[in-house]
């Protein structure tokens, strides 16, 4: 089975609930640097009186054709079997940031010691049975993590349910 | 195993249940402490526990830093240094009770027991026990944070109906928020909110702020901070001329309606668009979809519509609307709930709190705080009120006041917070209790170290029916005790005449059963007794709750019942909904008050003082929350602080271009009290018009920029919500990275 997280737009309030989960769960050291692994994106739509704001929670996307893991000159990001989750194993990063140029969604970090860290989808607390930190901490149930297709389904139910009206 | 902190024998990490009190509303999340050879290596939120049902907020996750930060406090401290100063000295427990209590005993016999303040701030744990002990030492003068926070929406609710009445979420049709970011003010109702919506339920946002809340609602009503008592009036005028609201119930239930249908007709549609902002067609239609919608809800909140020098009426004309549209205590709308416990109503029990927080009549005391400047307040709430400290410290009207005695105390909640300190210092004596040496603590004599929740027991409960009793998950940091101890501890050493916490009666400060590991007396027996002893009327008892360490379910709720009124009448003067308050109406001729729920500006204002407003062109609002900030408690904790580094006030981005300012650049907002030096936030988030700051940042305090005596005369509230204030620019952005990152 594989793993993705889901965010409900609809329901993230931007509240940092999540980013803050991750940071207790990892140990992450952001008095000085910028390291957090999830960040959350205040999005301004339009402006004046029609303008609207949304919230977007990311991490990373564990994405299938990982474009991280390809660029990797070292080989230190791997796809975990089992799990399918992208991993960096930082005693192989040479801090050469081609990952960083790679990601799409700019999740990659570097702490002090100059090495790549990121998201590991709390792969330990999915083996037994566990939801990621930030998924278990979201107080509005906006982050979701699970099997895509699954996720889909239900997102799927929701919207059929608009569709019959109330 | 280890590096995922997985709970479990192989790792040695035991889940251990607490609740987390860095934020203390009514209802506080349950806590799961994932703990490590003694120490906390993780915390989630609890599954089990109905309330937060596993979910925790921002500040919540922060817990071990806010547990193990390097500046809490180990030990007590003896002031060496000038108030203020901060320079302290360590000293031991037995000193230290020493001087609290010798202190107390002579400021007593010099100047009667009258003249110490007992104040209890955050957390609200130790509230009934902290005014005991003020009560039994004879002083009438035990007051709270909540004379800023909460108390006067209360008090508005009580003149109405007699009796605050909460939102039944889960069966009503529509949702009228009145102002609030609950997303961030009260996140464990945050997904109920969101589920509501899911199920179609109308949302109308009353709210001067693009707030996360107003963009989820059907329909927003953007008003000018301070003029809902207008918007509220509108509404009801369109809903009685159009026969919309509950005849039957207005005439057979309510008081004072004429007075209140000619006071409504005077705020037509284009004259209240002109006072609140709100387009005429957008207040009609959001009082025909609230008067329309069966049923319907009104969610107050704690602060923004009572933050204002017409605050208590200005709720009052919003939560009439429940009444006229025939929604009170009914399923899905308005529902008054028996009082259990700290604040929480509808947990399905009720308690001796009261008998034990009163051990004394206020009639056979002096006068207490703000007792003449606040008779409705007096009247009406079991407290002093706390805003009027700087002015009798100053004028020792109508007696001195020479002691502090002050639980989580922090001075930025008032108005010229400044004021405050300076009046402060002139006290004979302060002790304050806390976990950190807070810039408050800094002018005590005496700092008392307090243990953080997850060091402590207490006891809790939710409209869940539902209770908790925690225990401690790890050892008190230090000689650090929990406020109930140390309140437990100075009944003993004052010799207090009291059979509950001072069982053995010696006064010798003698410790009942042994010592904690950190030489603490053990009072867990004491706390314990007079637990059981407040939860005598219920079925409730210590001994099952310790079997439960994450809470239970409250065995035998009270039943749930609608339309109480019925039976029982109104719990006001006239037994009726009172749109015409009888209690004002006696209050009348002393002090002025309209019995009927009128709008006046707030007293600063571009319409009510556009002299001011023209050197003074903003509006200045203080205090709307920040997600990772509650109060001074978490800026010094890096995770939290890491959300939003600098200091800065949220400004639309028309009105900072046309003040010639830019995101991050360092601007200064002044009024005529004084000024603080901030960055810009520009966002859409805010008010066109209207400077909106979070309050309690130590290097700028916005509250400092208030008058003290900036108050609504019936409650005694500061008027934070709207002022006036100025802006301009001192310095361009230092560099990207100082931009504000939210």
């Amino acid at each position: 089975m594989s793993h993705a997280f889901y965010l409900d737009v609809d329901r993230c309030t931007g509240c940092f609930a999540c980013a803050v989960a991750c940071m207790d769960q990892n140990d992450l050291e952001v008095e000085t640097e910028s390291i957090a692994w999830r960040q959350v994106f205040p999005i301004t739509l339009g402006e004046g009186p029609d303008a609207r704001l949304r919230y977007i929670s990311l991490a990373c996307m564990h994405c299938e054709d990982a474009p991280c893991l390809m660029a990797c000159p070292t080989g230190a990001i791997a796809r975990e079997t089992g799990t399918r989750v992208v991993k960096v194993r930082s005693e192989f990063c040479i801090g050469c940031h081609s990952c960083s140029i790679a990601c799409p969604f700019g999740v990659p970090r570097f702490g002090k010691d100059g090495t790549m860290q990121k998201c590991d989808l709390c792969s330990v607390r999915l083996e037994n049975g566990l939801d990621p930190a930030c998924v278990r901490v979201c107080p509005t149930k906006a982050l979701r993590q699970g099997d895509p297709n699954d996720l889909g389904l239900e997102v799927g139910r929701k919207a059929a349910e608009r569709f019959a009206g109330p | 195993m280890i590096k995922g902190k997985i709970p479990g024998e192989a790792t040695g990490i035991e889940v251990r249940r607490s609740v987390c009190t860095i934020c203390d509303p009514s209802g506080i999340c349950g806590l799961d402490c994932y703990v490590k050879d003694g120490r906390i290596i993780k915390v989630e939120g609890t599954l089990e526990n109905p309330n937060n049902g596993g979910t925790l907020c921002s500040k919540g996750a922060a817990q071990r830093q806010w547990v193990y930060h390097e500046d809490r406090l180990r030990t007590p401290l003896k002031r060496v240094g000038p108030r203020g100063s901060g320079e302290m000295k360590p000293i031991s427990w037995t000193e230290a009770l020493d001087a609290v209590a010798g202190n107390l005993q002579r400021l007593k016999a010099e100047s009667g027991p009258e003249s110490v303040v007992f104040y209890c701030g955050y957390p609200k744990q130790p509230r009934p026990f902290l005014q005991r002990l003020a009560l039994e030492f004879g002083s009438p003068n035990y007051c709270t944070e909540s004379s800023a926070c909460f108390t006067a929406m209360a008090m508005s609710w009580r003149l109405d109906y007699g009796q605050m009445a909460g939102p039944d979420i889960a069966n009503t049709k529509c949702l009228l928020v009145w102002s609030g970011n609950p997303f961030y003010a009260s996140t464990p109702n945050a997904r109920r909110l969101m589920d509501a919506r899911d199920r179609g339920v109308k949302f109308i946002v009353i709210d001067p702020r693009k707030s996360p809340i107003a963009g989820i609602a059907d329909l927003h009503l953007r008003l000018r901070p301070g003029t809902d008592g207008a918007l509220a009036l509108a509404m009801a005028n369109v809903i009685i001329s159009e026969g919309l609201y509950d005849r039957q119930f207005v005439s057979e239930w309510s008081r004072g309606f004429d007075g209140y249908r000619a006071l409504a007709a005077e705020y037509g549609l284009e004259r209240t668009e002109q006072i609140t902002g709100v387009p005429a067609a957008l207040i009609r239609e959001a009082a025909l979809l609230y008067a329309t919608s069966k049923p319907a809800a009104m969610m107050p909140s704690s602060t923004p519509v009572v933050h204002h020098t017409n605050g208590v009426q200005n709720q009052r004309a919003a939560a009439a609307l429940v009444g006229l549209t025939g929604n009170f205590d009914i399923p899905g709308g308005n529902v008054p709930q028996s009082f259990s416990w700290l604040e929480v109503s509808g947990a399905g029990f009720t308690t001796r709190e009261h008998e034990f927080a009163m051990p004394r009549a206020w009639d056979d005391m002096p006068p207490r705080l703000g007792a003449e400047r606040f008779p409705v307040w007096t009247r009406m709430i079991d407290q002093g009120q706390a805003m009027d400290l700087p002015r009798q410290i100053a004028t020792g009207e109508p007696y001195p006041l020479r002691g502090m005695v002050g639980f989580g105390m922090n001075h930025r909640l008032w108005p010229d917070s400044n004021g405050l300190m300076a009046a402060v210092d002139k006290l004979d004596f302060v002790c304050v209790v806390d976990l950190f040496l807070t810039d408050t603590a800094k002018h005590a004599d005496i700092v008392l170290p307090a243990c953080s929740s997850v060091e402590r027991s207490e006891l809790r409960c939710y409209p869940q029916k539902y209770a908790i009793l925690t225990r401690p998950v790890i050892e008190p940091l230090g000689e650090a005790r929990s406020d109930t101890d140390i309140i437990i501890g100075l009944v003993q050493k004052l010799g207090l005449d009291d059979p509950l916490l001072n069982p053995a009666g010696s006064g010798a400060g003698g410790p009942g059963r042994g010592f904690l590991p950190n030489g603490a007396p053990d009072f867990g027996e004491v706390f314990d007794d007079a637990l059981d002893w407040i939860l005598q009327p219920s079925d409730v008892t210590i001994t099952e709750l310790k079997k439960h360490p994450a809470g239970m379910p409250v065995p035998k709720p009270l039943p749930v019942a609608f339309k109480k009124y019925e039976k029982k009448g109104f719990p006001t003067p006239s037994g009726k909904m009172e749109f015409a308050s009888s209690l004002l109406e006696e209050q009348a001729g002393c002090s002025g008050f309209d019995p009927l729920p009128v709008y006046n500006e707030p007293r600063l204002s571009p319409v009510s003082t556009p002299d001011i407003a023209g050197e003074y062109p903003l509006v200045l609002n203080t205090g709307p929350r920040l997600p990772m900030f509650i109060h001074s408690r978490t800026f010094r904790l890096p995770w939290t602080r890491s959300l939003r580094r600098d200091a800065a006030a949220d400004l639309d981005p028309a009105t900072a271009r046309n003040l010639g300012v830019a995101q991050g650049d360092r601007i200064e907002v002044s009024t005529s009290t004084g000024s603080i030096q901030v960055l810009a936030n520009l966002t859409e988030l805010a008010h066109p018009g209207t400077v909106h700051m979070f309050h309690d940042y130590p290097e700028a305090d916005v509250n400092s920029l208030l008058q003290g005596d900036y108050l609504d005369p019936i409650s005694g509230f500061p008027g934070y919500k709207a002022a006036l204030c100025a802006v301009k620019k001192v310095a361009p952005a230092a560099s990207p990275t100082e931009e504000v990152r939210q």
